[in-house]
């Protein structure tokens, strides 16, 4: 069952104690005092400005900077502005969103509420996956707590604020942790991304400017207005500042949430904190970021976890989420995980990703059944070519990375495949 | 009508937390599906009056996400993940013996309705694989056995 | 006004227009300048899914789709570069990997975007061994349309169609991916009065018409341009003819008309062409009260004698005219001068007026009731108000049009039983032939060349597609040659 982070650090530190679920446990830890300074002693560009200078990056996967998509929220206009909490974690490895939910829905709020008046937003849609169920309830409880409290609704901290809450589930569909299919789905609409331009920040939910960030970067915040820029960039590394959690699955001895440094190295995350492989065995691949983020294989795990290190190794951060797979794993039937994955959850609008990633996952079945080719493989990279940079949102560059570092790093596992007829890794894991 | 009073109600109070009525369309149909266990033509019909929408617009919606039903299925349904992290710790293999377990393959129902098997992508409990889901619940950490006992205890 | 440069060539187009809108208004798009698509219709929302009209513009590092992309002054944009082609190519071979190879029994084959695009576009080889994804194939989808999901690639097109322009919404994307289906609600059909539009939109042979499925292959129809005659807005279409048939009717884009769509009920009236019921003969009821067929000739001569005793002896008083709005507008020039030269001045018209929309369908169900009342046929009332009264001895009638309940209705054969001569032109058969002593056969607007005004007063060109069925004639032939068997002045006096 979910348990908090083995290492903790800002973020996770108080997770252990149930108290700190409740808005009397939060406060005892200095929960709120930060949305208090930023509201009632900093101008909202002030506090925009903070949060940029910080370097904070968004915690969802694409890393842009906070402070800078807040500020593109317009300053004029009588129209409503919205946030958006994007608390739709489907992609497969992560599970940390879950967490900073269960044990630490108030520090989002916290973060939630910082935002909001930096942006002049008046409320706040926390979109939580449907399957997500207990950490909605958590969440809601924190949104009931904090309503009685005067934290949320009219004239918070008695500054004529304002700001609402409404926690939305999901119904399961990954594609709804895309910008604007999260957008359309809260709508109540097929979760379809949108042509942009417009962008969120000029037509975002119900029309109105938006900002969508992930329940990670909200939940820094608080400690960056309480702490201030200087201490967070001390935190993690020169491009990449700050926290993260980690999340560590597959062939490891303690799969689990690691709150720690970005930049931290990859093989310290997964032989030291996660102890290594199990019953003596050999690492063979770790996916570092979610299943989107191309596979580094045992040579090149000596990586600090940041972008900028990562994208010399043609993979990237992405959510941090850490599967390790050992020697036994054959690497077509992973493939065939993964383009499973993909075309189960294509929207389906763009040609080049409803056929594309169809096509990827016939390809790559039929070379692990034993049916396979020598030019399915270069047939494979081809279709991935033909798939990027061409389609209304980055699904299908997600889905054609992780086909492309496989062949890139695992070739002769597709190679044996192919000569054998059969998969040649009898220990691997069934499909 | 099929759908209560009391549960269009609830749907009453979640278009009053949305901007516009069709915000409140996925709240809607979870509760219409918790009601009534499945989302039949006749909810569809009834939910899609309720938001002034064409029927089937309301049935394109729900045939997008996977945790909406089209069609009736058993009491309880039981999703075992058997994405990469899950699979690498034997979710496959632990789905294959609930299949055996409870006769049927994922994706069909037992026959006294009381279970619909099927498999599902990630649900965010990497770090605790395999696992599965009871409609709302998580089930982590598991082993053939353990799995097994929980599906037994389900009436 | 922007200026923007396409494939090197400058253009003048409007601020705020997409690279696709502004190059249909420019009249140069698949005309001279190549961005080939799917998605985009002119007439419909923007889409922006099928990724064919992907363009390189200048200073943008990724392709952008020309259907969503506003044009700015100074605009540089590329359609023939080795990226965009590589793009196009994607596209044309990802759609192929799941669409099946029906074109030997696909309707839409000679004019399908698919075979076109894949050929103009796309890879010279298939790849794919993979199975195709199998659907539902021949999906009853209503009254008038065939759905096969197998060949549907997903445009969206007709879903957008049915949602904005009859605004009835029947159809939907069920599902997600690769098993993304079009379908109706259960129980619930594509059933409105323009659903047969969608078969014209789909690129593809995956909505088809129960009405030209399996009939012939497009590759031998000639289109013909012309205008329907179903009612006063005169919509553009092609008339589809081989054979010296006409095989359907097509809506012909005209943005100040009928846009591109067409209602069913006008796109089917094609078959009044060459319905079984056409009059392809003369008649002349001879001594034994019969009608028996003659010769053109003999009936313009039996028309022209009639009028002729009649003029000679009550004068052109007691003679009537009716014309109807099925007629071209020479037609009724024709029947102008005829009666002009006869002085005959009890002159009206006939025209039904029925069920109108919003969108197209006018209640006038004659194409040219227009261009009578502006060639002076008023309202048919009082003349019919005198021939019941018995102030008439002989009337001139277009067409059948006179005996629905909106004129004459019943009693409308006894009244008309009663004159001395009754000569009608008409392109079918009615019950006036009960009645009738001359009975001359007419060209459908299908059949000749002439102009049709509509309901706004825009004049339209009608040319013949086809034959005309039997004798039939143009009436302005007809009338002209009456008016010449009258005599030189066209009449006595």
């Amino acid at each position: 069952m979910l348990t908090v982070p083995y290492t903790t650090g800002y973020l996770t530190e108080h997770f252990a104690d149930d108290a700190f679920t409740t808005l009397a446990g939060y406060r005892a830890r200095g929960g709120y005092e930060a949305a208090k300074k930023a509201v009632t002693e900093m101008a909202p560009a002030d506090v925009i400005a903070l949060v940029k200078d910080s370097g904070l990056q968004g915690r969802g996967g694409a890393g842009f900077s906070t402070g800078l998509k807040w500020s593109f929220m317009p300053t004029e206009g009588d129209a409503p502005k919205y946030l958006v909490c994007n608390a739709d974690e489907s992609e497969p490895g992560s599970f940390k969103d879950r967490i900073l939910l269960e044990r630490g829905a108030h520090q989002m709020l916290e973060g939630i509420l910082i935002a909001a008046w930096a942006t002049g937003a008046d409320a706040t849609f926390v979109y939580v996956r449907g399957e997500y169920a207990f950490p909605a309830e958590q969440l809601s409880r924190a949104v009931a707590e904090a309503y009685e409290a005067g934290l949320l609704g009219e004239n918070i901290f008695g500054k004529g604020f304002e700001h609402d809450v409404i926690v939305h589930r999901g119904a399961g569909a990954y594609i709804c942790g895309e910008e604007t299919g999260l957008l359309e789905s809260l709508e109540g609409k097929k979760g379809q991304p949108r042509k942009k331009p417009p962008f969120p920040a000029q037509f975002g939910a119900f029309g109105m400017p938006t900002t969508v960030n992930n329940v990670e970067t909200f939940s820094h915040v608080p400690h960056i207005v309480r702490n201030g820029a200087e201490w967070f960039k001390g935190i993690g590394t020169e491009k990449s500042p700050g926290n993260t959690v980690f999340g560590v699955s597959g062939h490891v001895v303690r799969p689990g949430l690691y709150e720690l440094p970005l930049g931290t190295p990859l093989d310290e995350i997964v032989f030291e904190h996660a102890q290594g492989v199990p019953d003596g065995r050999k690492v063979k691949g770790v996916i570092p970021g979610g299943m989107s983020m191309p596979i580094l294989p045992a040579g090149m795990l000596d990586v600090p976890m940041a972008n900028e290190h990562l994208r010399e190794r043609k993979t990237m951060l992405g959510t941090g989420g850490i599967m390790v797979m050992d020697e036994r794993t054959c690497m077509v039937r992973t493939a065939c995980v993964i383009t499973y994955f993909f075309r189960d959850e294509s929207c389906g609008q763009c040609t080049q990703c409803r056929e594309g990633t169809g096509w990827l996952n016939k390809i790559v079945e039929r070379i692990e059944r034993g049916a396979g080719s020598e030019s399915d493989l270069d047939l494979l990279l081809d279709v991935c070519g033909k798939m990027e940079a061409k389609t209304i949102c980055a699904f299908a560059d997600a889905a054609a990375w992780p086909v492309q570092g496989l062949l890139r790093h695992f070739r002769e596992d597709f190679e044996e495949h192919v000569r054998q007829k059969k998969c040649p890794f009898p220990e691997s894991f069934e499909l | 009508m099929v759908i209560s009073q009391e549960a269009r109600a609830a749907i009453d109070g979640e278009i009053a937390r949305y901007p516009r009525k069709r915000g409140a369309l996925l709240p809607a149909l979870h509760v219409v599906q918790n009601e009534l266990g499945h989302l039949s033509p006749e909810a569809t019909r009834e939910v899609a009056e309720i938001f002034e929408l064409e029927p089937v617009e309301v049935m394109e919606v729900i045939s997008f996400y996977n945790m909406f039903h089209a069609k009736p299925g058993g009491r309880h349904h039981v999703y075992v993940c058997t994405n990469l992290p899950c699979s690498l710790r034997g979710a496959r293999d632990l789905l294959r013996s609930l299949e055996a377990h409870l006769g049927i393959e994922a994706g069909e129902t037992t026959s006294d309705g009381r279970i619909t098997l099927g498999h599902e992508e990630c649900l965010g409990a990497c770090g605790y694989a395999p696992m599965l889901r009871v409609g709302e619940t998580y089930h982590e950490d598991l082993d053939e056995t353990r799995a097994k006992e929980i599906l037994d205890a389900l009436e | 006004m922007a200026k923007i440069t396409v494939d090197g060539v400058e253009y003048e187009a409007k601020e705020g227009r997409t690279i696709l809108q502004a190059l249909d208004d420019l009249g140069v798009l698949m005309n001279g300048v190549d961005v080939p698509h799917y998605c985009w219709h002119p007439k419909l929302s923007i889409d922006g899914s099928c990724r064919l009209c992907q363009v390189e513009i200048e200073g943008v590092p990724k392709l952008q789709i020309a259907c969503n992309t506003p044009i700015k002054d100074g605009m540089e944009i590329r359609t023939q570069t080795a990226q965009v082609k590589e793009a196009r190519e994607g596209v044309m071979e990802l759609l192929l990997v799941n669409h099946p190879l029906d074109c030997p029994i696909c309707d839409q084959a000679g004019e399908c975007k698919l075979q076109d695009y894949a050929f103009e576009y796309g890879v010279e080889h298939a790849r794919t061994r993979e199975p195709r994804r199998a659907a539902k194939k021949n999906v009853d989808f209503g009254p008038t349309i065939i759905f096969d999901q197998e060949r549907c690639i997903l445009c969206r097109r007709c879903v957008r169609f049915c949602r904005e322009v009859p605004g009835t919404g029947e159809i939907g994307v069920f599902g997600r991916g690769d098993h993304s289906t079009i379908e109706t609600f259960p129980g619930m059909e594509l059933d409105n009065a323009y659903s047969m539009n969608v078969a014209d939109i789909c690129p593809v042979g995956a909505l088809t018409t129960k009405d030209f499925r399996f009939k012939i292959r497009v590759w031998f129809l000639e289109d013909v341009p012309g205008v329907c005659t179903g009612c006063a807005k005169g919509c553009n279409v092609w008339l589809g003819t081989a054979n010296n048939k006409v095989y359907r009717y097509v809506p012909r884009r005209n943005d100040a008309v009928n846009e591109t769509w067409i209602c069913d009920s006008g796109r089917m009236s094609y078959r009044h062409i060459g319905s079984a019921d056409r009059h392809d003969r003369a008649m002349v009821r001879g001594e034994l009260g019969v009608l028996e067929v003659v010769s053109l000739d003999a009936a313009v001569d039996a028309a022209a004698a009639r009028l002729r005793a009649l003029v000679e002896a009550k004068g052109p008083g007691v003679i009537g005219a009716i014309a109807s709005g099925h007629g071209t507008n020479e037609d009724l020039e024709a029947f102008v001068r005829l009666l002009d030269g006869l002085g005959v001045e009890a002159r009206g018209l006939a025209t039904i007026q029925g069920d109108s929309d919003e969108l197209l369908v006018q209640a006038e169900k004659a194409a040219n009731g227009e261009g009578a009342r502006r060639l002076g046929f008023g309202d048919a009332s009082a003349v019919i108000d005198r021939l019941k009264g018995g102030g008439l001895e002989a009337l001139v009638v277009m067409g059948h049009d006179l005996l629905h309940a909106q004129h004459m209705g019943p009693g409308a054969l006894e009244a008309l039983g009663r004159l001395d001569t009754l000569i009608v032109l008409d392109t079918h058969h009615s019950a006036l032939e009960r009645v009738a002593h001359v009975v001359i056969p007419s060209r459908h607007a299908a059949e000749k060349a002439g102009h049709l005004t509509n309901h706004e007063g825009i004049v339209q060109a009608v040319s013949p597609a086809v034959e005309p069925v039997g004798d039939a004639l143009a009436e302005a032939t007809a009338f002209d040659r009456i008016a010449a068997a009258l005599g030189p002045a066209g009449g006595p006096g």
